[in-house]
């Protein structure tokens, strides 16, 4: 049921953007400097500053407004040297923040009149994309999934009714025709079952059929019981993967650095998200308002974005819900796989060399809305790949005795985990 | 869940009547209508089929139900801001110290949950005590206050620090005004830090003056020094140069001075190490009570607690040649005759040798000065110029601030670190003083019997939460850094003081690093963030002076014959100080409760101990409860048979009986502390006191019994004089072996094959690493009922073997049948229980302590009984023990010989019967997280430290580095301070253990079996001399 609903998601989506990019190229092709403003203002100017509230930096419409443009590009450029240069205005305004800002020397001072432009003009209202759209894009699904079982429904009952009346029309031309219609026998459905149900033949298929189902259907619950694949628990903060790992690509360390250091991957504090969150906070999708996922992070730290102070009696964590849960006495060491096992695990399970080690097992997560668990986490799954995987162990001094002492006793066959006791309980349940 | 309810289905079943007992043995309260049912009535009615029908429909559809949920929803939350050094799974490490012991402290997450030995302690590195292993479970004592309380009325309530500093400044100015004393009473403080607070406490009351006292006193050997030699100091002892060790009931592999670092010495001279280059150093010990060290000498000779200063004249006598008087023992022969061989050796070994002594009595000491000066000892095994600093305590200061409190001149008393109340003879004159004092503040962290009587309770940090600092020796220092922050509502003693005497520091870290930045440093030439990552520093050792003893003994020779004779009039009471309790400060803590006594493996209590024979004599059985009386207190406690405890005497342990402890510890034993007496200006350990019976009896929760020998060849063992001829001697590899034969194919152990070695002549005994085994493994505690029943949980246990000196085979009986001698070894050891019985003197045993652990056979018998497959080889030489596979038909334990697998009879750690230990989210924090705690109705076992082999195998793939040897120690190993257990990799010809192993007094245990263990054993090495031996 998820795959179509995302299916019919990620139609929609791509429906949208398209409208909303074409929105944007007509917009643009009147102003184009804004434009280009904007994008250089995402590339070295919204780290620190935001178009309409101080951050790092100050807010940038108010004060590029008032400020003289000739003024404001040797700043840029340059600052420091305005301010060795002894000027007042300068010095008044490195005040603002112990934090330095980077001086910007390799932008033209073209360059630098679309970004003042751009952020003069403000973050260019899109036509019809206001938040509603977004919170519509989202219902869309259900909307699409009832649509779908409606056009079925009806389309059955056009063929009920087209069936009855070809029926009519050819008992019309019979008539026509004068055949005799001899009208069937009207047996009741009851009592035909009941017929049906003497026959003994019947009856021992029936069963037979039912036994063998319910069997199967049984056999194969039985089996998946516990297993979770496909767990997608209603997360506190709607965090979505595929935007920070699929579009901004941001490498999975930056988050989880733990996974390759430590037996747990770790899931981020929030001082990580701050990093960047502390700047991006998506107002633009939501009508100048700070995003309301961006606000959970805030709300949770106790900071308040427009003094950006932290106020630590009111800090609360953020109660993640695990997703994969591996059983208790398993013991599973993330840094053993995406470190010493790389490549081994890479060759095994045919990765492109972009995509990272983790999605052997996490699946593709750079397309995941919302994580869920992709692989089953049974120790059948362990095995199996414990087995199948050749080690990789070039360059790896560790290995050298175990694999001499290896090729002595089982020479060619291939060095799995499980041959060099992988397989062993004691391994990975202590 | 396991119920947290205790239930009982009427009165008299909580009250257990007579009737009850009764009633209970029948399996059903009425017979059983089974007639009925059988009666074709019965057969024939229908309701019961039917019924059977619902029920079981009703069950599968239950069952069904229960087995659809969904995936469990866990919480899973991480730091809100990291702290840049944790990283979740990992654990960091922090140097610090315990009781003057350097120590890593392992903390996981922000928890410390391991106490390890520090590496960068060099000569100091001496290994860790049972006491420094468990203390890591203090830390997550429910038992603690939360908060500080402040008396009103007549009750202590929970108070804030504020209330409490307006309060005690308050007191503390009246009290000045008035012109009154204030005390600090502390037990010995060797800080830097702690004693520069104090001193500048002192300048801002000048009425204050620091009482230090300890409730196991040395001052018997500080004043004695200070007589003889004019340095009022324990002197450091150096028993790794000594090659004679006379010890007059000084146990100092155990409870004395450091015993510790004693062992490490003195192993040092006894271990597989030193005994391939043939040397061995000598030990004899005199002592009424069986000590541990005791367990270890060479030769042992019982003798009574009066008979100790004539003892020591005799010793005297024989090395000076004088002929002092009252140096006869007309009833101990053989000490007679030992001492005078002995008084030849000590001279033979001039400057190589050394003389203790256990005793407090200052003239006792100065004796013992005299003899060590005669031998040459100072200067190579006593070093005077740089001394311990551990014990400062003075005995007579102490009496006096009693003394002064009754008569009301003290205002104000402060206890840091000491329970009066509890731990010392007159407990009554120091309540009565105690209640004439107007502002009376304990440091204590919980509500002891001590803070209980106070107006204030400034609960003071767990060490593992404070700064600090150590001086254990002259020029030796160490720091004690926080590795938690602080749990409860708790502030540093220190800086309580600081704060109440309006010092301008008032940060204790900002003081201890002033300190050591202006006092300790510029002389080491180190900075602060050295002292951090070191923890220790150590100047360069004065020279040590050699002192000659130049006074005169007239005056203390009366003292010694007067107290000798005191003692000999009825039966002589040794109190002392046990190795799992010591003075009974960590009483709450379960590990250590449950730690068996090295000796009589009696665990969560005390007993006195008799001889056989003069328990015999006197009409007690093995654990009668006897009332023990001296003139003004009484106890009850169980007897317990002690071979080798000397006639006439009895000995009971210190440190129980507590009653404001915790929950572990309350009304665990009974307090001895009364026993002592404070005579001549020193606290006395030895009294006399007439025993009743009482007609009750009371089994002791032993995890051992006497005689489990049952014959077999376990212990193997030789003297050093014939292990010189034949290194094999005595292990069995001198002569061809039992042949044997496999059932079973070999294992191939390609890569690694982990192995250990464990020296017999290095365990001393003391049991530190079933403590550390019991923290790393998350072992659960029992308490007393289930070790009755032989339900322990300890994955390594020491094994206590006694053994009969027979001299020349004058008892046909006693001789064995060849069965219990071994070999050519000759010693004469009885180990039939049926000889044991006729045997009539217990008093001359000899004793070996083999740790025992899962011997990870290679064919074992374990695993081919095992029906589900839960207990299978590996390719590296282990026996895993995969707990989930396990259903509990212990088959396994049965056939296991060495009887090393444990079963899990409740949830230990989630049951409201054992609520002394894991039943609280707050103490589970001691957990270490890479162990699962194992559950009801699984077996269990040494997994060889399977997460630190799994870890370190880790640690250097990620470095891609091949795996060294040491990289991987056993907990056990590295508790260990006589290095007498050895792990590694058997594959590795150039490891340790590979050459431990090649050794010729290596043996297996049970090796006729043929189950190819994996641990081997070294044979046990006396250094008995048959002209001196007894």
């Amino acid at each position: 049921m998820r795959d179509i609903s995302l299916i019919v998601k990620r139609v929609w989506k791509s429906a949208f953007m398209f409208t909303a990019l074409s929105v944007l190229i007509v917009s643009s092709t009147q102003a184009q400097d804004v434009v280009e403003g904007r994008k250089l203002f995402k590339d070295n100017c919204s780290s620190c500053h935001q178009l309409d509230r101080n951050s790092t930096g100050p807010a940038l419409t108010p004060k590029l407004t008032e400020l003289d443009e000739a003024w404001a590009v040797k700043w840029i450029k340059n600052w420091k040297a305005l301010v060795d240069a002894g000027d007042k205005q300068a010095i008044e305004a490195s005040k603002f923040s112990p934090a330095e800002m980077t001086a910007f020397p390799r932008l033209k001072d073209e360059q630098i009149k679309n970004i003042i432009a751009y952020a003069k003009a403000g973050e260019p209202k899109k036509a019809g994309e206001d938040p509603k759209t977004e919170a519509a894009s989202e219902g869309v699904s259900d909307f699409s999934i009832a649509g779908i079982i409606a056009i079925i429904l009806i389309s059955i009952a056009v063929l009920v009714v087209l069936g009855r009346a070809i029926k009519m029309l050819e008992r019309l031309i019979l008539q026509k025709q004068g055949v005799v219609i001899v009208e069937e026998e009207n047996v009741s459905f009851a009592t035909g079952i009941k017929g049906l149900f003497k026959n003994k033949k019947f009856v021992f298929f029936f069963i037979l059929c039912l036994v063998i189902s319910l069997g199967s259907f049984g056999w194969m619950g039985m089996w998946n019981t516990g297993v979770h694949t496909g767990y997608q628990p209603v997360q506190p903060i709607k965090f979505s993967h595929e935007l920070h790992a699929g579009t901004n690509q941001i490498d999975c360390q930056y988050c989880h650095a733990g996974a390759f250091k430590s037996k747990n991957s770790t899931i981020p504090s929030l001082n990580v998200c701050m990093n960047c969150h502390k700047s991006v906070q998506a107002t633009e999708k939501y009508d100048g308002e700070i995003s309301p996922e961006i606000q959970k992070i805030y709300s949770a730290l106790g900071y308040d974005p427009g003094t950006m102070s932290y106020d630590k009696t009111k800090q609360k964590p953020i109660e993640w819900v695990r997703v994969h849960n591996l059983p208790d006495f398993a013991y599973f060491n993330h840094s053993q796989h995406v470190v010493v096992g790389e490549q081994a695990i890479r060759k095994e399970k045919g990765l492109k060399p972009n995509e990272p080690v983790c999605f052997a097992c996490h699946g593709p997560v750079d397309t995941m809305e919302e994580i869920y668990q992709y692989s089953p986490l049974t120790m059948k799954w362990c095995i199996n790949c414990h087995k199948d995987t050749k080690l990789d162990v070039k360059g790896n001094a560790f290995y050298d005795k175990i694999i001499e002492a290896h090729e002595k006793i089982k020479k060619g066959e291939k060095i799995t985990p499980a041959a060099l006791g992988g397989l062993e309980c004691g391994k990975c349940h202590y | 869940m396991e119920s947290n309810k205790k239930y009982w289905k009427g009165l008299e079943e909580y009250k257990n009547t007579p009737d009850f007992v009764e009633n209970n043995k029948n399996e059903f309260a009425e017979p059983l209508p089974i007639e009925d049912v059988l009666n074709e009535a019965g057969l024939s009615t229908v309701t019961p089929r039917r019924d059977f029908l619902k029920a079981l429909g009703f069950g599968l559809g239950a069952v069904t139900l229960a087995a659809c949920q969904t995936a469990p929803v866990h919480k899973s939350i991480p730091y809100l801001i990291k702290p840049e050094e944790v990283v979740p799974g990992i654990p960091n490490y922090y140097v610090s110290s315990y009781n003057g012991q350097s120590i890593l402290v392992k903390t996981r997450e922000g928890r410390p949950i391991k106490i390890e030995p520090n590496p960068n302690a060099g000569a100091f590195n001496c290994g860790t005590d049972a006491q420094a292993q468990a203390s890591v479970l203090d830390l997550y004592d429910v038992s603690k206050l939360k908060s500080p309380q402040l008396k009103s009325g007549n009750s202590l309530t929970e108070s804030n620090w504020s209330k409490i500093d307006a309060f005690v400044k308050g007191e503390l100015n009246k009290a000045q005004a008035s012109g009154k004393k204030i005390r600090i009473v502390s037990s010995s403080v060797n800080s830097p830090s702690t004693k520069a607070v104090v001193a500048d406490f002192i300048s801002a009351y000048p009425n204050t003056k620091h009482v230090q006292y300890d409730p196991i006193s040395y001052t018997g050997i500080i004043k004695a020094n200070e007589n003889s030699f004019g340095k009022a100091v324990v002197p450091k002892y150096n028993f790794d140069k000594a090659e004679l060790v006379v010890s007059f009931s000084a146990d100092f592999l155990g409870t004395w001075i450091s015993g510790e670092e004693f062992t490490s010495q003195y192993i040092a001279n006894r271990d597989y190490k030193s005994l391939a280059k043939g040397k061995m150093s000598r030990h004899f010990q005199f002592e009424a009570g069986m000590s541990l060290t005791g367990t270890n000498a060479d030769t042992r000779v019982p003798v009574k607690l009066s008979e100790e200063g004539p003892a020591l004249l005799a010793l005297y006598n024989a090395v000076t040649g004088n002929s002092l008087a009252g140096a006869s023992l007309p009833n101990n022969t053989t000490a007679d005759k030992v001492i005078k061989l002995l008084g030849k050796e000590l001279l033979q070994n001039k400057g190589k040798s050394l003389v203790v002594c256990g005793s407090n009595d200052v003239s006792t000491q100065i004796l013992v000065n005299a003899i060590n000066s005669a031998i040459g000892s100072y200067g190579t095994t006593i070093d005077l110029d740089n001394p311990s600093k551990r014990y400062a305590g003075n005995d007579a200061e102490f009496a006096e601030l009693l003394n002064e409190m009754n008569r009301g001149e003290v205002a104000a008393v402060f206890f840091l670190d000491t329970n009066p109340a509890y731990d010392i003879t007159n407990t009554k004159s120091f309540t009565d003083g105690l209640a004439k004092v107007a502002l009376k503040v304990s440091f204590a962290d919980r509500s002891d019997e001590t803070a209980s009587l106070c107006d204030v309770i400034a609960i003071n940090h767990n060490y593992l939460e404070s700064w600090g600092d150590a001086n254990a020796y002259e020029g030796y220092y160490s720091i004690v850094q926080p590795t938690i922050n602080p749990v409860f509502n708790s502030r540093q003693a220190e800086e309580s003081l600081l704060i109440w005497s309006d010092n301008p520091v008032k940060e204790y870290y900002t003081y201890v690093r002033n300190n050591w930045e202006k006092n300790i440093l510029p002389a080491l030439g180190k900075e602060w963030k050295d002292v951090l990552q070191t923890g220790v520093f150590a100047a360069a050792a004065k020279p040590a002076g050699a002192y000659t003893f130049s006074q005169s003994l007239t005056a203390v020779i009366p003292t010694i014959i007067s107290n000798s004779k005191a003692l000999a009039k009825d039966i002589e009471l040794q109190v002392y100080e046990s190795i799992p309790m010591r003075n009974g400060k960590h009483a709450n803590n379960a590990f250590l409760q449950e730690l068996p006594d090295p000796v009589s493996k009696v665990t969560w209590d005390n007993y006195i101990a008799l001889a056989p024979k003069f328990a015999e004599k006197l009409g007690f059985k093995e654990f009668d409860i006897v009332s023990i009386t001296d003139d003004k207190y009484t106890i009850e406690l169980p007897v317990l048979i002690q071979p080798g405890q000397a006639q006439g005497t009895a000995s009971i342990a210190l440190g129980y009986g507590r009653n404001k402890a915790g929950k572990a510890g309350d009304n665990v034993g009974k307090n001895a502390f009364p026993f002592v007496s404070f005579t001549n200006g020193t606290f006395k350990y030895a009294t006399t006191v007439k025993l009743t019976g009482t007609g009750k009896r009371e089994e002791l929760a032993q995890t051992q019994t006497h005689h489990s020998f049952e014959g077999r060849n376990i212990i193997r063992e030789a003297t050093f004089k014939e292990y010189k001829k034949n290194p094999a001697i005595g292990s069995g590899n001198d002569h061809a072996k039992h042949k044997s034969y496999d059932m079973w194919d070999k294992y191939e152990k390609p890569g690694n094959n982990w192995v250990m070695a464990i020296d017999l002549n290095a365990c001393t005994g003391c049991g530190s690493c079933i403590v550390a085994c019991n923290v790393e493994n998350n072992i659960p505690v029992v308490g007393k009922e289930e070790v009755r029943k032989r339900r322990e949980m300890h994955w390594i246990r020491i094994d206590r073997y006694y053994s009969f000196n027979v001299e020349g085979g004058e008892d046909e009986g006693a001789h064995g049948s060849g069965h219990g001698t071994h070999g050519s070894t000759g010693i004469n050891a009885v180990t039939k229980e049926k000889e044991i019985a006729h045997l009539d003197n217990l008093d001359n045993v000899s004793v070996v302590h083999q740790p025992m652990l899962c011997q990870h056979c290679d064919h074992a018998p374990c695993e081919t009984v095992c029906p589900v497959l839960a207990t299978v080889h590996s390719s590296d030489g282990l026996n895993h023990m995969a707990y989930n596979r396990c259903v509990g038909t212990r088959y396994c334990a049965n056939n296991c010989p060495y009887k090393v697998r444990r079963f899990n009879w409740f949830n230990y750690w989630n049951d409201s019967r054992f609520d002394n230990y894991l039943n609280n989210e707050f103490t589970q924090l001691v957990l270490n997280p890479d162990v699962t705690t194992r559950s009801r109705g699984v077996m269990e076992k040494c997994s060889m430290c399977i997460q630190r082999i799994q870890g370190g195998k880790l640690q250097a793939k990620m470095e891609k580095r091949p795996l060294k040897d040491g990289d991987i120690k056993m907990a056990c190993q590295e508790a260990c301070s006589a290095n007498a257990i050895i792990f590694g990799d058997g594959n590795d010809p150039n490891s340790e253990v590979s050459k431990a192993l090649r050794s010729e007094r290596i043996y297996y245990v049970l090796e006729e079996i043929n189950v190819q263990p994996g641990i081997g054993y070294m044979t046990k090495i006396r250094n008995t001399d048959t002209t001196v031996q007894a």
